[in-house]
């Protein structure tokens, strides 16, 4: 038996049945699913400025490399928040991205103060210097402004708690640091508990060792403190409270490997010093902290007493 | 002769728009291979932007080299298996030119940021509409060809080329949201939805039919050899139009939509092997003796390369519809792999073997250089492979990274080998592109006469 097509079934009947199709899988759970139309509990509106921000986001592609979803398979930024329908009430359109060539922004929000994103957008090798996003040193002051504005609501409220525990550590950061050098050192050094500075780095300075620290100082931290630890990278210029100049530390006898780890681990909130124990595991903070210690600061605790319980394949620990 | 020279001026000119635009498309995908290798090589240019030269290289590699190849095609497939002429040729002549003024149109307004920032429907409301007309004018004048055909049994490729029009016409419209001409959008995640079912049909219901409907006439024409059966096409075309439809969605698998609507599209990609293999076998079962035949015309040899990109791609598609694959493939380079397979592999050889098989039916001339065009095929194939295998590959590592908890700027210095080597590659494929034109543009120029 032979079927026979002709004009008027496929030019009207395929059409109507593609029109069936778009009720079927576009109208009808556009109808139906009630968690688009209601905004989640974080929710909020965007303000002229974030608008104006999230225009420039469309316009110069950011979604092409950048998601705006948490998967229940995703770590790090955001991770402990799955997307929810309703973070993408009234958006026209949603920006939920295909692909994560940078990483997700949905909960970037109060995650780096301002400074550091005017340093980022300028060109985001100064403080990331393995980034591979273009530069966007050509926003004029009002787009930047507004780009960061977007940035910094991405998140809703939860966003917007973060952004006011930065603000608020901003202010302790710059009193500090307008007090002087060793002033702001000692501020620094008395917000790390007394538990961690009485901690000796516990990684001897090995040359592997050291060599990794140089690895992990170069991709992480070298855009803002520099290449020889003044903190005088490019980033610098762009930031205030600006990074820290490493030789000063050793000035201060109380500075250990303990106290390193701490800041690396946790940053230094309200300053563009983020926190890296998402991003780094403990070894290569301590690798890194072996690396200021010996190089920048040039006093060293590493494998010194007190360590405890001896780590089973290291040499000996020595006497202080 | 002179019934040749207007019956195919429109095949030629979109020939040559094919032509033209492929080095376009090419080469906004080379500087921004060359920025994902070294990000800073134009720093400062917006116009240059990685992130606006996605959406510009996308579009034009669809409507610049793809489409317009197979279009050309199709204006000389339709009126041939309906023993007839093409039916108001001046109508497609304006298409072909209107469609060469919508991609100046997408190259400008892309790249200086008027977009509608919608992954397959970035371009702008008044492009939209220029589109839509391009299409309709097709419409007319393929129904109109197929209304007064003299052969009684309608051919398959027919019913492609002429349902792929419709489809994409009403995809177009739907999935760009025309009646919100500032946004283009619906409001919230179900735009989401729209979006993805937009974006893999806009490709879907023109690119695959069209491709599919000129491997349908010139794998057999080429081989003097029928196709296997014409109930597996039945099944083949209206198994595509029903299952390819629905499967939008596994693109959000991982992002907060209805359950209902994850499960049929994965339910339905899986289903997509059926009119994949009812093609494949239709097509590949009667050259089990005659394959050499394929090889004597460079031409069909593309085309049947098309069609192994396609078995390729269409293995692929429904692995990564199964959540637990896209687990580890999404958000990844993987997925840009597959994509390049899918529309340079299956539908850009397609396109450009219909270039080179029917230029010399619609030109009356010779094709100019059969070596280069065979050059074109081995620089082509080769950078194909090496990006699938590269891409592939990058993709695998980091979505094990991810997976193992490690953030995106931690597998970035891993990449920068593969975004190198894809970088090569595209130059190989960019100075296959460039054969291509050459080849065509001195064919219709030069090229000998078919008659002399």
């Amino acid at each position: 038996m032979i079927i026979h097509m002709n004009a008027k079934l496929i030019g009207i009947g395929t059409t109507l049945v593609i029109l069936a199709i778009v009720v079927a899988v576009v109208f009808v759970p556009h109808a139906t699913f009630e968690a688009a139309h209601r905004p989640s509990d974080d929710y909020r509106p965007l303000t002229t400025l974030e608008m104006q921000g999230r225009k420039l986001y469309l316009k110069n592609g950011c979604n092409n490399c950048h998601t705006q979803y948490i998967r229940a398979v995703d770590w790090g930024l955001g991770a402990e928040r799955l997307a929810q329908a309703g973070d993408y009430f009234g958006q026209t359109p949603p920006m939920l991205g295909s692909i994560r060539t940078g990483p997700d922004l949905s909960q970037v929000g109060g995650e780096h103060t301002d400074d550091w994103h005017a340093a980022h957008f300028h060109n985001p090798r100064y403080p990331r210097p393995e980034s591979i996003m273009p530069n966007f040193g050509f926003f004029s002051p009002a787009e930047l402004r507004a780009s960061i504005a977007y940035m910094q609501s991405l998140g809703f409220r939860a966003a917007d708690a973060r952004v006011r525990r930065q603000l608020a550590w901003r202010e302790k950061a710059m009193a500090a640091y307008a007090a002087g050098i060793d002033q702001n050192i000692r501020w620094l050094h008395d917000l790390v508990p007394q538990g961690w500075r009485d901690v000796p780095n516990p990684y001897p300075a090995t040359e592997v060792s050291l060599g990794r620290g140089a690895t992990i100082y170069q991709r992480w931290c070298l855009g803002c403190h520099g290449p020889v630890g003044d903190g005088q990278g490019p980033a610098a210029a762009f930031l205030y409270p600006p990074p820290l100049n490493f030789t000063t530390l050793a000035r201060h006898a109380d500075s250990s490997g303990g106290l390193l780890y701490y800041q690396i681990m946790n940053g230094i909130t309200g300053t563009a010093m983020p926190y890296l124990k998402r991003e780094l595991e403990s070894e290569k903070i301590w690798d890194v902290s072996n690396y200021l210690a010996q190089y920048f600061i040039g006093n060293n605790d590493a494998n010194l007493e007190p360590k405890g319980i001896d780590a089973a394949y290291e040499p000996a620990a020595k006497e202080p | 002769m002179e019934e040749t020279r207007t019956q195919f001026l429109a095949s030629r000119l979109f020939f040559l728009t094919a032509a033209f635009w492929v080095l376009v498309a090419m080469t906004l995908g080379l500087i921004m291979a060359i920025q994902l290798a070294v990000p800073e090589t134009y720093a400062d240019i917006p116009q240059l932007l990685y992130s606006r030269l996605r959406p510009a290289h996308v579009n034009l590699v669809v409507f610049g080299l793809v489409l317009p190849g197979l279009v050309g095609a199709a204006l000389y497939v339709v009126p041939t298996v309906c023993r007839t002429t093409l039916f108001a040729p001046w109508l497609a002549v304006a298409s072909a030119v209107l469609w060469n003024g919508v991609n100046l149109g997408i190259l400008g307004t892309l790249i200086h940021g008027m977009t509608q920032g919608r992954e397959y429907a970035e371009l702008i409301w008044e492009l939209d509409v220029a589109v839509l007309v391009m299409y309709a004018l097709l419409i007319v004048c393929v129904f109109g060809t197929i209304a007064r055909r003299k052969e009684k049994l309608l051919y398959v490729s027919a019913w492609y080329i002429a349902g792929g029009l419709c489809w994409t016409a009403v995809v177009w419209v739907v999935g760009n949201v025309m009646w919100h001409p500032d946004t283009g959008s619906l409001s919230g995640i179900s735009d989401a939805i729209l979006n993805w079912f937009h974006g893999h049909n806009v490709l879907g219901l023109v690119i695959t039919p069209a491709a599919v409907g000129v491997a349908y006439f010139i794998i057999p024409h080429a081989t003097r050899t029928p196709i296997y059966s014409h109930t597996l096409s039945l099944l083949g075309f209206w198994m595509l139009l029903f299952v390819y439809t629905h499967t939008g969605t596994h693109h959000l698998l991982q992002a907060p939509v209805p359950q209902w609507l994850k499960v049929l599209s994965i339910v339905d990609s899986v289903a997509l092997l059926i009119p994949v293999f009812a093609f494949l076998t239709n097509v590949w079962l009667p050259l089990r003796e005659r394959i050499g035949r394929l090889h004597q015309d460079v031409g069909a040899k593309f085309v049947f390369v098309g069609t192994v990109w396609y078995f390729i791609t269409c293995l692929q598609g429904p692995l990564h519809s199964l959540p637990v694959v896209q687990r580890l493939t999404h958000f990844t380079n993987w997925v840009v792999g597959h994509a390049h397979i899918a529309v340079l592999g299956f539908a850009g050889f397609i396109s450009m073997g219909a270039v080179f098989y029917l230029l010399p039916r619609v030109s009356g001339r010779r094709l100019w250089s059969v070596r280069m065009a065979e050059a074109q095929y081995w620089l082509m194939s080769i950078g194909l492979i090496g990006f699938f295998l590269t891409l592939t590959s990058a993709g695998l590592i980091q979505g094990q990274a991810w997976l193992n908890g490690e953030v995106i700027y931690r597998i970035l210095p891993q990449m920068s080998l593969y975004m190198v080597l894809r970088a090569l590659l595209g130059i190989m494929m960019l100075t296959g592109g460039t054969l291509f034109t050459i080849n065509v543009v001195m064919t219709i120029w030069r090229g000998q006469k078919v008659d002399s």
